[in-house]
């Protein structure tokens, strides 16, 4: 089922939710939308689902207006963060609720119910578990539970919010990528919303960036993370760090570097480095600073550079860890620093 | 150091012992040896006269009162109490928390004048008497002004019982029901019922016992007549009044064993539901 979405907005009492949102996600498409806690990424979901309604902007699903549509009527599956199981039925009785409420000239048989809860519960594999009660259950068999329960009904849209986000991180992995065979072999159209950038550049076909009631960015994950449309994309999707700079008569000025060419308007401006992107050299040209703190992530290597001459936080650079071993720097040791990549943005954003 | 090490000891030999024996005797004193004496007084005459003084046909018709009154006002507050705390729970509207402090009014008002109320609106002298005598519809010092003070007195007891269990619940499960293609009332009968039955059921039993048991505003608009508009409280009272302690202490004894009824259904209950002792814990009003 597609989905379309035109100029939402939404507010809360005082507090403005969405801001003149849209967005068409088409047939068959697995998109995140990712922003930090806040940003209305909830709210558009419920919006999408007929758990809110807008203030004023229109929603179609399948190309069909569905503002005004109730929520029952709208063959959506919603997962919730916390599961929403319902306490006090047994799992089966959960994944069978949605047949179970059909009126009665719709409601398939009792042996069709139990064959359709069975195969669901293969499907996520937990067969074992049917007689059981959701306080008896793991977080990640929760989760599975409220997937097959919403995929009982078959809807053609699965709207997740924040699915993993309660699980642990090796679960969570495992999880994210069940639920994309899922959605590949089922082929419904599926919309998550997370605040976690890895889960949404692992998983999604697309990404929607949204800060402050507003969509930022929209495109493909490397798409988002390679060319973010605003500082805010930049600093959210992957890690980031800002280097104040100037821009004078089409020359960018970054600390004592040499200036470099840079189209835009003059004034103060932010670089924005990723800590892969910093160039760490023994010596010549670049801005000079001394090695602080070394610390070993996993098969990366995070090293601290106090800059000279700069106020903020030290700079990050990011090694491979094999490449580091052959050839370390010390701490206390005076280096010059060089920018391989980086974008620029009007400093202090909106948001 | 610890913390720990800062904090008194439990009391321990005589210290410990005085004060469970203070508090022990402070509630045979105060709760126990009063129940005891109803008790005693009500047999003192032997079995006979108990019996006789609770069937007689003055204390037969106070306690078919009581229990028609019971049998309106519990269901209606039963209904009004899920419907309120749904709504002040599910819902987010303007006035929200007005109607949180009014559903506590009846706590916060001495019975008396719940009961002056009902006179003033629908007495001889009210806003609506006039109209209600044209229309011979007797309010005051008759049925429907009992049941009305006791309606009023009992209300808050099913609604103060279910808003903190269905707050703690939050709208998650039934907005999961709705997305599967419940209909409101699938919902209602299917998620949120069974969820919050023990809470419903101490509500109703706290209402009961209250509904039962009111003597100030239902002393108010009753009118005492024997036979008529004597409810249980007000019959012990005028039997305590002529000097009939045995009846007035047998009649009183029925009271009393509701009470224990209660408190044993609600123990009962507790221990089947443990959120109802961690949830906000509902307290009585004036009597």
């Amino acid at each position: 089922m597609s989905i379309a979405v035109h100029s939402i907005n939404k507010r809360f009492g005082e507090f403005v939710a969405l801001r003149d949102v849209s967005l068409e996600v088409p047939t068959g498409q697995l998109v995140a939308i990712l922003g930090p806690s806040g940003c209305g990424k909830t709210t558009l979901l419920r919006i999408i689902a007929g758990l809110d309604s807008p203030d004023t902007g229109r929603v179609f699903l399948q190309g069909r207006e569905a503002t005004e549509l109730p929520v029952q009527q709208r063959r959506v599956g919603f997962v919730f963060q916390h599961y929403a199981l319902f306490r006090h039925m047994t799992v089966f009785d959960n994944v069978a609720f949605g047949l179970c409420v059909r009126p009665r000239r719709e409601r398939p048989s009792a042996a069709a119910i139990r064959a359709k809860v069975e195969e669901l519960l293969a499907l996520v594999q937990l067969e074992s578990a049917a007689t059981r009660h959701p306080m008896h259950l793991s977080g990640g068999q929760r989760q599975r539970v409220a997937l097959a329960r919403a995929l009982a009904v078959e809807p053609q849209l699965l709207l997740l919010d924040e699915p993993f986000g309660a699980l642990d991180t090796q679960v969570r992995q495992e999880l994210r990528r069940w639920l994309r065979r899922l959605h590949d072999a089922l082929h419904f159209t599926s919309l998550f919303v997370t605040h976690d950038q890895n889960e949404a550049l692992e998983v999604a076909d697309a990404v929607i960036v949204m800060n402050g009631g507003r969509i930022e960015q929209r495109g493909a994950p490397e798409e988002v993370y390679d060319a973010p449309a605003s500082g805010f994309v930049h600093r959210f999707v992957g890690s980031s760090q800002d280097l104040p700079a100037r821009r004078t008569a089409g020359l960018l000025y970054v600390g004592p570097m040499a200036p470099v060419p840079s189209a835009g308007t003059d004034g103060e401006v932010s670089v924005v480095v990723r800590p892969q992107d910093v160039q760490v050299n023994r010596a010549g040209e670049g801005w000079p600073g001394v090695v602080g703190a070394v610390r070993v992530v996993g098969p990366l290597v995070h090293m601290e550079i106090a800059l000279e001459g700069h106020n903020g936080d030290p700079l990050v650079a990011e090694f491979e860890r094999e490449r580091y071993r052959a050839d370390p720097f010390l701490t206390g040791q005076t280096v010059c620093v060089t920018l391989r990549r980086y974008r620029t943005y009007p400093t202090d954003p909106v948001g | 150091m610890s913390v720990a090490a800062h904090l008194p000891r439990p009391a321990r030999g005589l210290g410990r012992g005085f004060l469970v024996a203070l508090a022990l005797g402070y509630l045979a004193l105060f709760l126990l040896l009063p129940f005891g004496v109803v008790f005693a007084q009500a047999l003192s005459r032997g079995l006979a006269t108990y019996l006789h003084a609770l069937t007689e046909p003055m204390a037969r018709s106070a306690i078919s009162l009581t229990l028609t009154v019971a049998a309106i006002a519990v269901p209606l507050n039963l209904v009004f109490g899920v419907v309120a705390a749904w709504t002040v729970t599910k819902y987010d509207f303007r006035g929200k928390s007005a109607l949180i402090t009014l559903i506590d009014l009846p706590f916060a008002v001495s019975p008396v004048i719940s009961g002056l109320i009902y006179v003033l609106l629908f007495g001889a002298h009210g806003w609506f008497g006039e109209w209600l005598a044209a229309h011979d519809v007797k309010v005051i010092f008759a049925v429907p002004g009992i049941v009305l003070a006791t309606v009023f007195v009992t209300f808050p007891f099913v609604a103060r019982e279910l808003i903190p269990v269905m707050q703690a619940q939050g709208r998650d499960e039934e907005e999961t029901a709705l997305s599967l293609g419940a209909t409101g009332w699938q919902t209602f009968r299917r998620v949120t019922l069974p969820n919050i039955r023990w809470g419903l059921l101490y509500g109703v039993l706290l209402c009961n016992a209250r509904a039962m048991g009111e003597f100030g505003a239902v002393s108010v608009v009753s009118g005492h007549i024997r036979g008529l508009t004597n409810t249980m409280p007000l019959h012990v009272e005028i039997l305590y009044n002529e000097y009939n302690a045995t009846a007035a202490f047998a009649v009183a004894s029925l009271l009393a064993m509701l009470a224990i009824v209660t408190l044993a259904a609600r123990a009962a209950l507790e221990a089947r539901a443990p959120e109802l002792k961690r949830t906000g814990r509902t307290t009585g009003g004036h009597e």
